[in-house]
């Protein structure tokens, strides 16, 4: 399940989301759970309705749906809307967890490794965010099946929810500091001061920087395209 | 020079994979893309300085809301193919800024313009789904592996046909305007590659700060130790 949740997003869509990736991935479960064909696929195509969660901590859900879908196929009073609420439930509060822990704090992390490391001019650099990435992002899709399998549809009311707050705590503070580093690289590169010009305008895009930063709009990129047209008007041939 | 260009433009497809459809590696960011192309390319410094602006500018567009972010996955892929196309034709090392300035433009506005692109994939994805389950009900369930492959292979197909058409329309517009410019484009540069760096990094620093001081002092700490190492180690 945790192969087949890598193609979670294959088929997302405006209308179900991951919807067609989950039931993709919690085949193989249904498989093993529900040898008559005509009963698998009236509930594989139950598993196709709206899904959407973070891709990474989607196998905690899987883990934990299959475990239910277990129950289910043992008997147990769930129905499909009672199985379309626990899929949902788990969805919103791990797209809440993972979308900080990946997105906003591991990417932005493991790119100033990588920065770090680029701005010297080593290969190295891609090496090391990739790496350092992967190491979480797969370690966490292969565990994660087991660690939702075990607990069941409360996965997210016991301990895993502050260990992985706990997580996303720790990497924030190494986040900063790794900002912190790239701005020092930048600016001393292999300990040679740049040219006085760059460290002006760099700090510059800095201090403008974490004033736009305090509006959503307009975007980093268009705040970016703009600062690139000013630099082409400012260095107009004279 | 075919090869390369070739490997580019699958690359350019494998990236759309990553960024989305399938896995999700963190291969198609732009530091990384840039370097497999610095080396397919035989251009690593160029490569990478234009790959560093861009990955910091990605590393800092976040998925807020329901917005959907720029496609730096093929914006990396495009501007540094981009630049490392437009410097082969260059007999002069001044022109190597220019390109790298060009390089970035680029990447920024075919991420920007990419969006509608991945809007449009699904969209079609949306008639896929409808298809499948109806399949599904029919006790077809080779159809959730036919629409998987299907929606794979879009991604690809999209993202090669992407990264094709903007390098062949790129080097068409460009070449000439690189070839005239260059010194007011590498001046150009001078300015826009540290405040470019600058601004992506502030972005990362506000979204990781969140007004907390602790932090704000272990970024200050951070800067003044690294500035400290690198001093020491040089001399």
């Amino acid at each position: 399940m945790a192969l087949r949740a890598s193609l979670l997003q294959a088929t997302f869509n405006f209308e179900r989301q991951q919807g067609l990736g989950w039931a993709y991935s919690i085949a193989p479960a249904l498989q093993r759970l529900y040898p008559d064909p005509e009963l698998r696929a009236r509930r594989l195509a139950e598993h196709t309705a709206y899904f959407n969660t973070q891709p990474t901590l989607c196998s905690v859900a899987l883990g934990a749906v299959a475990s239910y879908e277990e129950q289910r196929a043992h008997g147990a009073p769930i129905d499909a809307s009672g199985m379309t609420r626990v899929k949902n439930v788990l969805g919103a509060a791990l797209a809440a967890i993972g979308d900080r822990m990946f997105w906003f704090t591991l990417r932005p992390l493991v790119a100033c490794f990588g920065v770090i490391l680029a701005a010297s001019g080593s290969a190295f650099g891609a090496v090391v965010m990739w790496g350092c990435y992967n190491v979480m992002h797969q370690g966490m899709r292969f565990a994660g099946v087991g660690w939702g399998y075990r607990q069941g549809p409360s996965v997210l009311s016991g301990d895993l929810r502050m260990r992985l707050e706990r997580m996303i705590g720790v990497w924030s503070l190494m986040g900063v500091a790794a900002v912190g580093a790239t701005v020092a690289v930048i600016l001393v590169p292999d300990g040679i001061p740049r040219p006085v010009l760059f460290q002006i305008v760099f700090v510059s895009g800095l201090a403008f920087g974490l004033i736009a930063a305090q509006r959503v709009r307009p975007s980093p990129t268009e705040w970016a395209l703009g600062a690139g047209v000013v630099s082409l008007i400012a260095a107009w041939p004279r | 020079m075919t090869s390369a260009i070739t490997a580019t433009v699958l690359l350019g497809g494998v990236a759309a994979l990553d960024a989305g459809p399938v896995a999700q590696t963190l291969l198609s960011q732009p530091l990384v893309t840039a370097t497999l192309l610095g080396l397919l390319w035989n251009d690593l410094p160029l490569a990478l300085s234009v790959g560093v602006v861009l990955q910091i500018l990605a590393a800092s567009t976040l998925p807020v809301g329901s917005r959907t972010p720029e496609d730096y996955a093929m914006g990396g892929v495009i501007g540094v193919a981009l630049a490392l196309l437009l410097a082969q034709q260059q007999p002069y090392s001044m022109a190597r800024d220019g390109c790298a300035l060009v390089g970035v433009f680029a990447g920024m506005i075919s991420a920007t313009a990419g969006v509608p692109l991945l809007k449009w994939q699904r969209r079609r994805n949306e008639g896929l789904s409808h298809w499948c389950e109806e399949e599904l009900l029919a006790g077809r369930e080779r159809s959730l592996v036919q629409a998987h492959a299907a929606g794979v292979v879009l991604a690809f197909g999209v993202g090669v046909s992407y990264t094709a058409a903007c390098l062949a329309v790129g080097v068409g517009m460009l070449l000439g305007v690189v070839r005239t410019e260059s010194i007011w484009l590498a001046r150009a540069w001078l300015f826009a590659q540290p405040l470019w760096i600058g601004l992506g990094l502030a972005q990362l620093l506000h979204a990781f700060v969140q007004r907390r001081l602790l932090r704000v002092a272990v970024f200050g700490a951070a800067l003044f130790v690294t500035w400290i190492l690198l001093m020491v180690g040089s001399a």
